[in-house]
């Protein structure tokens, strides 16, 4: 017994018994029930995707910290939550190098050229499995489950997720217990409620993640998906099928909780929550994507800086009014800082100097102000044209009406035609013309667009010729012919009488047909158009006036 | 019903380990005790004795000064130096030597007891004042102060037996065997303070004997509210201990006045009733022995002054290699540095604590930003944010987080999965604080 110790630590001398490297342990244990269901839904195929992750992970953290001559930091196992949550994020008929790539984007870029664990800005992990969700085909085929995925080759019959039926504004034919469970097409990690919540049970009863990201993060989701449930949903079960679809569950526990980049006051981990629960809602139902929770992470993930400002607890023994007064106070007395000056406008015309004409001067003026306003202009211009651009061409919805309205005016021309395909024929006259298939995909007919003369403007139609030059239909595109006078020839009754009718069709005589009373010159415009059109088709296979272009 | 407080942690307790064991008298006290002149935060005594002059127990040995508190003989014998000793504190600093005759004679010119029923808040600040009490729970401060500023402004007298602190029940057995004189010195406390309500908090349990005598004495002197409370550290610190039994906050800077609140541990109200009815002044006092490493751990009532070895000794010495020794509990704790220090008035305990018991010294890791040390700090601060504002040295910012509510009890280090040393961090950015701005 020496009579002199020296302190060995400052204290508290008792420490709590967790570390880091037991906290991702942790996640890593409460990340197996979900990798279990996952494995047997897809087959053993979903473990060597996780292999491939978590090995390409660790590697990549392992060559980064000794290429940078840094102290080594896998011990700590965080690159191997990464890529367990990687792997778990992606459908199971990945290809192999999909998780290479995302690790190698989130270990080197997104984590270790910040500083490494606990540095990093946004989640290493989501932000890999976003970028290979940028990849087209990845993202559009979703394994079925129950059908086991061969390892080398796995052809993947493609399910719809529940959240493309939602997206619809419609439920899955999905049983709610079969969605709890996890028999449904998705992400790997993800299919199972009922497995993530185990997992999140146990982060809880091991205190390594706090309830109030992930209970604000749901909660948020739940309240306005019961507000917000479709004529003729039960409100309780749009939300259970809201909260279950797509990645929410696993957003909420898993990424949502990282600790590095979720905000450390408590108040900020709330307001954190309720604002991945809001963007996650917004992403859902107004953009094209049926899914929005990786994206919300990820925005939330870029605002913790400023959440862990406003989130600051309170100083102790100051009330809560009393804390909101005197910020209050102090905003008022920085906004009394700010004084409102009046802008002077100098509107005068300036006076001609010597030996100036009397305008000159104003001329100058207005050269001068043309030199620092014109840029501007221009730059503004041409950003209103790329963004304009960008959304015309990215704009699925616009794209969407398109082909709708295409396919619409496909039916009436030629109702028996499934599938219509552009041709490379071109002939004076034709617009286009569009070659209608049936669903065996035997040649039916052609459709013409065509225009004519009417009576108050140019009339677009469609005809569609079958191969015996008879009409099967006509549709009307575009018009400008008066409201109930000339379009009195448009109805489908009017339009309904060319329908068998070849040659050429005369007003009056064998093969004629009478105008409808009251739109004589529309009518006469659509038959001029249909004589057009099956004049155009009689001619297709002649080379007379036809252009046959190959594109090819 | 309690009020609750922001953050805290759950450390493992090990009370049990003493705390069924009563409270034993030291079988053979220790042949050389030693009574430091400072003994008290407001400052050294002054000796009244020179060496070689014979001593008595609950003789007066030293003088407070302006502020301050007496110091007493708590053995009989003769003075044999005046000089240097180390002390639990650290470093060494004066102490009065006292070579033990063993035959415990008492002081002759001791005060006479005071009639419960009828004496002045004047009578009783002078008690206490010449009883040296000061605060016992670790605060050190004088207790007559306290009294006499208190009298008349407060509406809560708060009797603190809440051991937040792992491993000590020194508290606990004193209130569970001496209940009767805590009761009567805490009603004694709220007649001349003129409080409205008196409450005695307490995590233990196993209080019914103690209530029962509540019930007897509330007939004669008012009623003294018994709240237990869950555990939770830091429960008995002064402003964590208002809240929950008030639910009022301590407004930052100021003093438990201010909210109408005094706060007494319960072994200076044990204390103030011997000095009080018993014309006893404060000569000995409860310490808990105990930790993984000491063989037979126990609760022990020992003259103020003897050496902590010679507690170690009576409770059987060591049983494995003490890893680390310490005066007051595990958490804010004092790590002691030599064991001939003696038992001061503050010392509740002793705790020899094994390697085995505590988590070993891992170098400190990098911050992942779990943010659990802001969820635990019960003063409202953020010190993942407050570190990070010290490695970028900014000013600005570390003026904005209130460095100066920090009372450093532990709990951010405590909880931090990274071992990072939270606590010295806040300290070292408040210093930094201090000193930017003296600069500027």
């Amino acid at each position: 017994m020496s009579a002199v110790y020296t302190p060995k630590r400052l204290p508290p001398q008792l420490r709590q018994s967790s570390t880091t490297r037991a906290m991702m342990l942790d996640v890593i244990v409460a990340l197996l029930p979900a990798l279990g269901m996952a494995v047997f839904f897809f087959g053993p195929r979903v473990l060597a995707l996780c292999a491939v992750s978590v090995a390409s992970s660790v590697g990549f953290e392992l060559l980064y910290r000794l290429l940078t001559r840094q102290s080594l930091s896998i011990g700590d196992l965080s690159a191997c939550v990464t890529g367990l949550l990687l792997a778990l994020s992606l459908p199971a008929s990945t290809p192999f190098w999909v998780p290479v790539m995302g690790a190698c984007f989130a270990v080197i870029v997104v984590k270790q050229f910040y500083g490494g664990l606990g540095r990093n800005f946004m989640n290493p992990a989501l932000a890999g499995r976003m970028l290979a969700g940028t990849l087209p085909m990845l993202m559009t085929t979703w394994p079925q489950p129950m059908q086991r995925l061969s390892m080398t080759n796995p052809d993947a019959v493609s399910a719809a997720t529940p959240m493309s039926f939602l997206h619809e504004g419609s439920l899955p034919p999905v049983s709610l217990d079969l969605m709890f469970l996890g028999r449904r097409g998705g992400c790997m990690g993800e299919i199972s409620a009922f497995m993530l919540l185990l997992g999140l049970g146990y982060l809880l009863l091991r205190r390594v993640i706090s309830a109030r990201v992930p209970l604000s993060y749901l909660g948020t989701v739940a309240a306005i998906a019961l507000l917000s449930a479709p004529a003729g949903v039960s409100p309780p079960v749009w939300t259970a099928y809201q909260l279950m679809g797509g990645g929410l569950l696993m957003g909420a526990i898993f990424f949502a909780t990282d600790p590095a980049t979720s905000p450390v006051t408590p108040r900020g981990q709330v307001m954190y929550g309720v604002g991945c629960g809001l963007l996650t809602v917004l992403l859902r139902g107004s953009s094209p994507y049926p899914e929005g929770v990786g994206w919300a992470i990820l925005t939330m993930n870029c605002t913790v800086w400023l959440l862990d400002r406003l989130g600051l607890p309170r100083r102790f023994g100051i009330g809560n009014f009393a804390a909101t007064r005197a910020v209050l106070a102090r905003w008022l007395a920085e906004l009394s800082k700010i004084k409102f000056v009046r802008p002077r406008l100098n509107l005068r015309i300036p006076k001609p100097r010597e030996g100036q004409a009397p305008g000159e001067a104003y001329l100058d003026l207005l050269r001068a102000l043309l030199k620092t306003v014109g840029p501007l202009a221009g730059v503004f211009a041409v950003t209103c044209a790329v963004v304009f651009g960008v959304h015309r061409f990215t704009d699925l919805n616009t794209a969407r009406a398109e082909v709708q309205a295409q396919h619409k005016i496909l039916t009436q021309a030629m109702p028996q035609a499934a599938v219509g395909v552009e041709t490379p024929y071109r002939a004076a006259g034709a617009m286009s013309i569009i070659a209608g298939y049936d669903a065996e995909g035997h040649l039916l007919g052609y459709c013409v667009e065509v225009h004519s003369q009417g009576f108050a403007g140019p009339i677009t139609m469609t005809v569609g010729v079958d191969l015996n030059g008879a009409v099967t239909g006509v549709a009307v595109n575009s018009h400008n012919e008066t409201h109930r006078v000339g379009t009195a020839a448009m109805t489908s009754a009017a339009l309904a009488r060319y329908v068998g009718r070849s040659g050429t069709i005369r007003t009056s005589g064998p093969n004629s047909m009478d105008a409808v009373s009251g739109a004589t010159a529309t009518s006469k415009a659509i038959t001029a158009g249909v004589n057009r059109a099956l004049n155009i088709v009689a001619n297709l296979d002649t080379s007379g006036e036809i252009n046959y272009e190959d594109t090819q | 019903m309690t009020h609750s407080f922001f953050g805290g942690v759950y450390p493992a307790t090990r009370k049990g380990i003493t705390r069924r064991k009563p409270m034993a008298r030291l079988s053979q006290t220790s042949k050389e005790v030693v009574i430091p002149l400072v003994m008290c935060a407001d400052g050294p005594a002054t000796p009244m004795v020179r060496p070689g002059d014979p001593v008595t127990v609950g003789q007066p040995i030293a003088r407070r000064g302006q502020t301050g508190a007496a110091a007493h003989a708590s053995v009989s014998g003769r003075v044999i130096a005046i000089e240097d000793r180390p002390h639990p504190w650290g470093g060494r600093s004066p102490a009065i030597v006292i070579h033990n005759d063993d035959r415990s004679s008492p002081y002759p010119g001791n005060m006479p007891p005071l009639d419960p029923r009828q004496f002045t808040l004047e009578q009783m600040v002078e008690r206490v004042a010449e009883a040296g009490i000061v605060g016992m729970g670790g605060g050190c401060f004088p207790t007559w102060e306290k009294i006499f500023r208190s009298a008349g402004k407060i509406d809560t007298l708060i009797v603190n037996a809440a051991e937040c602190e792992p491993y000590v029940t020194s508290d606990y057995r004193l209130l569970l065997e001496r209940g009767e004189r805590i009761l009567r010195g805490a009603q004694a406390l709220s007649q001349c303070l003129q409080c409205e309500r008196v409450v005695l908090v307490t995590e233990g349990d196993k209080l019914n004997a103690v209530e029962a005598v509540e019930r007897r004495l509330r007939r004669s002197g008012g009623r003294v509210q018994i709240l237990p409370v869950r555990t939770c550290y830091p429960l008995g610190a002064e402003k964590q201990i208002i809240q929950t039994v008030t639910g009022r906050e301590v407004p930052p800077g100021g003093s438990p006045l201010d909210v109408k609140c005094a706060v007494f541990n319960v072994a200076t109200v044990y204390a103030i009733h011997d000095a009080l009815f018993m014309g006893r002044p404060l000569t000995h006092r409860a310490v808990t022995v105990t930790g993984g490493a000491v063989t037979r751990p126990r609760n022990l009532w020992v003259p103020i002054g003897t050496p902590l070895r010679h507690l170690l000794e009576t409770c059987g010495g060591l049983r494995e290699e003490a890893d680390r020794m310490l005066i007051g509990g595990p958490m804010m704790g004092i790590a002691l540095t030599d064991l001939n220090a003696p038992v001061t008035k503050d010392t509740n305990s002793l705790v020899c604590l094994t390697s085995w018991e505590h988590k070993p010294d891992i170098p400190s890791g990098v911050c992942i930003r779990c943010g659990k040390c802001v969820a635990a700090c019960p003063m409202h601060l953020a010190p993942t944010i407050i570190r990070r504002a010290l490695e970028e040295q900014d000013l600005d910012k570390l003026a904005k987080y209130h460095l100066e509510d920090c009372n450093a009890c532990g709990c951010c280090s405590f909880i931090c999965p990274a071992q990072i040393p939270l606590v010295e961090t806040v300290a070292s950015a408040a210093a930094l604080l201090r000193r930017g701005v003296a600069n500027r």
